[in-house]
């Protein structure tokens, strides 16, 4: 048997193709919730860090979300994925489905970033768009979210996509905590046959297929919203 | 400072001031930028304030709204306390002062002490109990949330300040909807009303970076029109307009002089100022350093700074 022929019996006769497809979904599932928790949890930190410290209250917590993002952005994925599964989780006495501690954990990550690039965006944004927002009554979080935050999400859109890029890239690692994705699925086929030449390949042409979708998406949403505001 | 707020328990509740600005001071850091302002505006006045660049014009409008904060001094609009309590402006409070007890057990006698307070600004933080209570209660008694009173004070700035991600209606109703002060239907009506207003009602459902600046400042002057204020403040409306966009916006702000709007105008439009104030202020170096009525005011200036400034942009 050819390495193709060896493939294509493990993938369709032996129904290797539905542990890839829950890989897929597992990979997308991750990167996709991951991203949306991020988005959350950076413009929540992005808006502090932005914000006026004149009480103590937001200072505690703007200190706060300083060590957060520190450790975030200056430990490995991995280790933090080993943390959560293995300490964190089980001194919380927290059971879940690890695709949801994976897509949690991730979320906070990406936070991480997503904080750093919310805060340049809402920066980008013209001072007197607040100011004339306030001006009118408004209070500055209602400000910031229907005048600031739309704005600067406009500006940062490609940085956004490129966060989302590294996501579903990132997201490979998951096999550590358990976790069938992708990558995990293809490999698992490899290990069946002895064979990893067409697994490998065919997981790293998915991988491209998909990073080339979401910059082709957020080239098409950067477009749209240029139309709509010239 | 003058007998007005020597006794600072009385308050002034006529209705005709809408704004009553006392003793009015701002830092930025170790600059300080007002230096003392004193400034009352009555219902229906149209007061600009001129003077040279760097005197303190924008950051005293600015203080009007609390976008920026004062540094001491308080602002009462509609008899409202915005600011924070100033305890320099109250005799009674200074009274319950650590610093007050201690010159009164050196000898001073108590009208002396209080002057001395005043006079070299000697209250620091930790001044007791008594002292932050009645501060506490005076702000409890008569500060309103400054949000609330921004919702009655209009404000146009020099560079307009549209909100760039909605279209020229979504501006004019976005405050007042998100406010609960119109319902989404009124409000539009409202707007469409103000547009025709200014002739843009074919631009209702455009973004604003397609706007000239007139009529972008003509949308912002709307836009602040449509919370239905009781006092506009403008920050040099039009210096940042090409010359030949000048002419509408100065015709709208004087369609709403004559219709009694009060007006507080920082510009360097003096024809504008001559022909539409009831006074002009003439702010230097943190301070106001003439007030009068046009006439009087261009005429027969007193001042050497302003006599020196008006036959420079004269
Ligand atoms: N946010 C700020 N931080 C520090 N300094 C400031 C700030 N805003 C204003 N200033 C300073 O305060 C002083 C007064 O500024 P302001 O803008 O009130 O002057 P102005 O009279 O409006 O002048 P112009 O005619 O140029 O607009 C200036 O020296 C300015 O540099
Ligand atoms: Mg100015």
């Amino acid at each position: 048997m050819t390495e193709w022929e060896k493939f294509v019996k493990q993938f369709i006769t032996l129904g290797g193709y539905k542990r890839v497809l829950d890989g897929l979904l597992a990979t997308i599932e991750i990167a996709v919730f991951g991203l949306i928790i991020g988005i959350i949890i950076g413009t929540l930190i992005g808006i502090v860090k932005v914000m006026p410290k004149n009480n103590i209250f937001v200072k505690i917590i703007d200190k706060i979300f300083t060590v957060y993002v520190a450790f975030f952005r200056g430990t490995p994925m991995v280790v933090q994925l080993l943390l959560g599964h293995f300490i964190v989780l089980p001194l919380m006495k927290i059971n879940v489905d690890a695709v949801i501690e994976a897509i949690v954990i991730f979320g906070m990550n990406s936070g991480a970033y997503v904080s750093e690039i919310m805060r340049g965006g809402i920066n980008s944004v013209d001072k007197g768009q607040l100011e004339a927002g306030r001006a009118v009554g408004l209070g500055y979080w209602t400000a910031m979210f229907k005048i600031v935050i739309p704005q600067s999400i406009k500006n940062i859109l490609p940085t956004l996509g490129n966060e989302f890029i590294s996501l579903i890239k990132e997201t490979s690692v998951v096999s550590f905590i358990a976790v069938t994705d992708l990558t995990r699925a293809f490999r698992q086929l490899g290990d069946a046959t002895y064979s990893y030449l067409v697994p490998y390949l065919m997981l790293a042409a998915i991988y491209l297929v998909l990073v080339l979708l979401i910059s082709w998406g957020v080239k098409a949403m950067e477009r749209r919203f240029k139309k709509n505001e010239r | 400072m003058n007998a007005d707020f020597s006794n600072g328990e009385v308050m002034n509740k006529n209705a005709q001031v809408i704004i009553d600005i006392k003793n009015l001071r701002k830092n930025f850091g170790s600059l300080e930028v007002l230096k003392g302002i004193d400034l009352q505006i009555n219902k229906g006045e149209k007061v600009a304030i001129i003077g040279p660049s760097g005197s303190g014009k924008s950051t005293c409008l600015r203080c009007i709204n609390q976008m920026e904060t004062s540094s001491f001094g308080e602002i009462y609009f509609e008899n409202d306390l915005i600011t924070d309590c100033d305890p320099y402006l109250h005799d009674g409070i200074i009274r319950l002062s650590k610093t007050f007890n201690r010159l009164m057990n050196s000898g001073l006698d108590e009208n002396c002490a209080i002057e001395k307070i005043k006079k070299e600004r000697l209250l620091k933080k930790g001044e007791g109990r008594a002292f932050k209570l009645a501060k506490k209660e005076f702000e409890k008694n008569n500060k309103i949330d400054v949000n609330v009173a921004r919702r009655k004070i209009g404000m146009v700035f020099q560079h307009f300040n549209l909100f760039n991600n909605l279209t020229v209606l979504q501006n004019l109703t976005l405050a007042p909807v998100l406010l609960k002060i119109k319902t989404k239907e009124d409000a539009e009506e409202k707007a469409v009303e103000l547009l025709k207003r200014i002739g843009l009602e074919d631009k209702a459902n455009v973004y604003p970076s397609t706007l000239s600046g007139g009529q972008k400042q003509r949308v912002a002057i709307i836009r602040a029109l449509a919370m239905e204020p009781d006092v506009m403040l403008f920050d040099e409306p039009t210096s940042a307009l090409d010359p030949e966009m000048v002419g509408e916006v100065l015709e709208l702000m004087k369609d709403l002089a004559n219709e009694g709007m009060t007006m507080v105008v920082v510009t360097h439009e003096m024809g504008f100022a001559r022909e539409v104030a009831s006074r002009i202020v003439f702010m230097n170096e943190g301070i106001i350093a003439e007030e009068n009525n046009p006439e009087e005011f261009f005429t027969n200036p007193k001042n050497e700074r302003l006599k020196e400034f008006l036959s420079k942009v004269l």
